[in-house]
């Protein structure tokens, strides 16, 4: 008895399954019937289908095994374009089984790569074309240079409506045979924010809990952000310092929490109205924590900065008694 | 008279008494606290490590408790005690109860010159003598708190002894004054005293040498023999300095005054800011400052541009220092930071979600990023509420056993036990 994440088990397998984007799943079915295919763009925001339409196209080209014929690299995982160039050097030379013309590089999150990174990748889709097609994925396109951009065939992904989403969920859940209200639905869209994956994590969690309805979906919602990133900073406010910086540590050790993952959590409660203390504070505390995220990528230490930031509510906080 | 044999002022001028000891109350206290707990067979700790600056008065104190207390001295360096004959010399004493020659204390100076590497037994042999010991204990240190006297620590109750200030400084040596007859000025006591940072012996070498040029000890005559010394502080010793420092050039002095890297000194600073301050707008002054500090280092290490110490340096001491919206000379106990103890924990928190994230991402189709952001919280709400299903999905993906112990942290056990049962 196993079981998987539903994010995996109903991602679509090939073009036919794929129920949105119709546009562009309809122009790729072309490439696949001419068994040919450009460099490609796949620009859209999070959760719209960008990696696994990909995934399809290439199962519909080269059938269930089409994996040895693809060489998958995420940007935001390998940031050194050297270990990238190794990689796609390596690929393009190793031989292929069988009669496909040209094997598959699938670069996702593309455009978090420096632009010097997106120049030596430039060069290694004109080196190796003859071989190997790209695609690439991206939220911001225009973070994408545009000698690349120019290269490639650009496929704006769109924003998934309210009811792509839902009618999804509802399909996973009769096949799941569990019982789902409909306003719970329409809660976990508005938190997922049109991202699809999003949404179906939720979705499991919820399950998981039992009858997914409204309560279950915002109990999952607030176990999965850890409720002591606001307590941490409700302790701050109330001028406790000393238990703010302790509850800081739990967060790291017990949720394993980098520095900008607390921050970026932060970010997030600052604006929460849980959180009360006046709007002018919001936005004087929101500037700090944008500055600390700034040195934390920079390479800057999490628990001393985050400590300069709770220690700054702190001292926000007492003025907000007064 | 002329029996009257020379001895160094050091010497000389040993407190004889317990109460000879200056302002070194709540050492005294705790000391004496614990000798009565031995003489009523209550003790919980058998042993004591005393720390404090080079000078303070350890070995002092100790004697002058004997002393007072008609405790028989048996005084050991435990420097020179790395032979195993020596250590069994030691075991021996401490095996015996007290006899004949009444009431036994050992004193065991300068445990931190065991030298971890010649001397790899020695702290472990140390640890067994106070373990059986039958008669009380008092070692020394200038740092207990390096690496490899944890053991002692464990086994140790830790009492600290503060760096005398200038002002006691200069009423030990005005005793002295009196006593050999002197003619003293006022103004070169506290220049021997300023010199000394609180090393008391150092400051009754320098009297002497001052009065054996001149029986007038004048500013002068001490400029002239007094020197500055180059110290090694303890991190402790220098956070004292660095928070309490009067001007700039003693806070960063501080920071470049232990042996200490600059990383490790952050972390003691970073540890301590809210020990020293309590203000809210000094803490925060002292956090902006640090973690500009941090952000200097990190750029170091980024650039190798090695440049940019001068003004990390300058934020870590003076930023921090001068934090302070008034000035009152605070003497506070800077403990070892939590975090080097916890930094293994975090360490290993963070290696298994990069693990869970690996795993993930190449089923998913997404990175790693997005697996900790966006998979990893909502799988763990079914880890932590739903056992039964969490154990098929850990099944699913095959996740080692240490993984889910990590993940399901309190239902674990569950999980585990489900995973189990399904297998079969």
């Amino acid at each position: 008895m196993s079981e998987l994440l539903w994010a995996e088990k109903y991602r679509p397998k090939s073009l036919d399954e794929v129920v949105n984007q119709k546009e562009i799943v309809e122009r790729l079915k072309k490439f696949v019937a001419e068994k040919n295919i450009p460099h490609m763009l796949f620009a859209g925001p999070p959760g719209t289908g960008k990696t696994t339409i990909a995934h399809a196209l290439a199962h519909d080209l080269y059938g269930e095994n089409y994996r040895q014929y693809m060489l998958e690299l995420n940007a935001s995982d390998e940031r050194k374009i050297e270990v990238i160039r190794t990689k796609v050097k390596e690929f393009a030379r190793s031989k292929v089984v069988g009669e496909a013309p040209f094997k598959i590089v699938l670069l996702d999150e593309a455009d978090n790569m420096t632009s010097d990174a997106q120049q030596a990748l430039r060069r290694l889709m004109e080196l190796y074309s003859a071989s190997t097609r790209f695609i690439l994925t991206a939220n911001y396109p225009s973070k994408i240079i545009e000698p690349i951009q120019s290269r490639c065939a650009v496929f704006r992904f769109v924003p998934l409506k309210r009811e792509d989403i839902t009618s999804r969920l509802m399909y996973i859940c009769n096949q799941e045979k569990v019982v789902c209200r409909d306003k719970a639905l329409d809660v976990i869209y508005e938190i997922s924010e049109g991202d699809m994956r999003k949404a179906i994590n939720i979705l499991q969690a919820a399950a998981a809990l039992g009858e997914v309805n409204e309560d279950t979906v915002y109990k999952v919602v607030g176990l999965a952000h850890p409720r002591e990133v606001r307590e941490m900073m409700q302790l701050a406010l109330a001028g406790n310092f000393i238990e703010a910086r302790k509850k800081l540590r739990e967060l790291m050790i017990n949720y394993g929490l980098s520095g900008v993952d607390i921050i970026k959590q932060i970010h997030r409660e600052i604006f929460s109205s849980e959180l009360k203390i006046p709007d002018e504070f919001r936005i004087i505390i929101a500037d700090y924590a944008g500055e600390i995220q700034f040195r934390l990528v920079e390479g800057a230490d999490d628990e001393i900065q985050l400590n300069a930031f709770l220690a700054r509510l702190a001292l926000l906080g007492r003025k907000v008694k007064v | 008279m002329s029996s009257q044999q020379y001895l160094p002022w050091i010497i000389k001028y040993r407190p004889k008494h317990i109460n000879d000891i200056v302002d070194q109350e709540e050492a005294k206290q705790k000391l004496i606290a614990w000798l009565k707990s031995w003489e009523e067979g209550k003790i919980e700790k058998k042993a004591i490590l005393l720390y404090g600056p080079a000078g303070c008065g350890k070995t002092s104190l100790v004697e002058a408790l004997a002393r007072t207390f008609k405790y028989q001295l048996f005084e050991m360096n435990a420097s020179d005690s790395r032979r195993k004959t020596d250590i069994e010399r030691i075991a021996k004493v401490a095996s015996q109860t007290a006899g004949i020659i009444g009431k036994k204390l050992i004193l065991l100076d300068e445990v931190d010159g065991l030298d971890p590497r010649a001397d790899v037994g020695g702290v472990d042999a140390l640890v067994e003598v106070i373990k059986n010991t039958r008669n009380p204990i008092i070692m020394t240190a200038n740092n207990p708190y390096q690496e490899h006297l944890r053991p002692l620590r464990e086994v140790a109750e830790l009492i600290a002894m503060k760096r005398l200030s200038e002002k006691d400084v200069v009423t030990v040596l005005e005793r002295i004054c009196k006593a050999e007859n002197l003619y003293c000025e006022q103004v070169a006591l506290k220049e021997i005293a300023k010199r000394s940072e609180g090393d008391l012996r150092s400051a009754i070498n320098d009297l002497e040498a001052a009065a054996v040029l001149n029986k007038r000890v004048t500013v002068d005559t001490v400029k002239a023999v007094a020197i500055y010394r180059d110290r090694v502080y303890a991190p402790w010793e220098a956070l004292q300095k660095l928070f309490n420092a009067t001007y700039i050039f003693q806070a960063r002095d501080a920071v470049t005054s232990t042996d200490l890297t600059h990383d490790e000194f952050i972390t003691w600073i970073n540890e301590h800011i809210p020990t020293y301050y309590e203000n809210p707008e000094e803490v925060w002054r002292a956090y902006e400052a640090l973690s500009r500090a941090d952000v200097y280092l990190g750029r170091i290490i980024k650039t190798q541009n090695w440049d940019l110490l001068s003004y990390a340096l300058d934020m870590m001491g003076p930023g921090v220092a001068f934090a302070r919206t008034t000035y009152k000379y605070r003497w506070k106990s800077f403990k070892m930071p939590e975090k080097i103890k916890l930094l293994a924990e975090t360490k290993k928190s963070r290696e298994y979600r990069e693990a869970l994230a690996e795993v993930l991402a190449g089923r998913i189709l997404t990175s790693k990023a997005i697996v900790k952001s966006d998979v990893i919280p909502y799988l763990r709400v079914i880890f932590t509420q739903n056992p039964q299903y969490a154990a098929k999905i850990a099944l699913g993906y095959k996740l080692p056993e240490e993984l889910v112990k990590w993940f399901a942290g309190p239902r674990a056990k569950e999980v585990l036990s489900y995973m189990k049962k399904f297998k079969k």
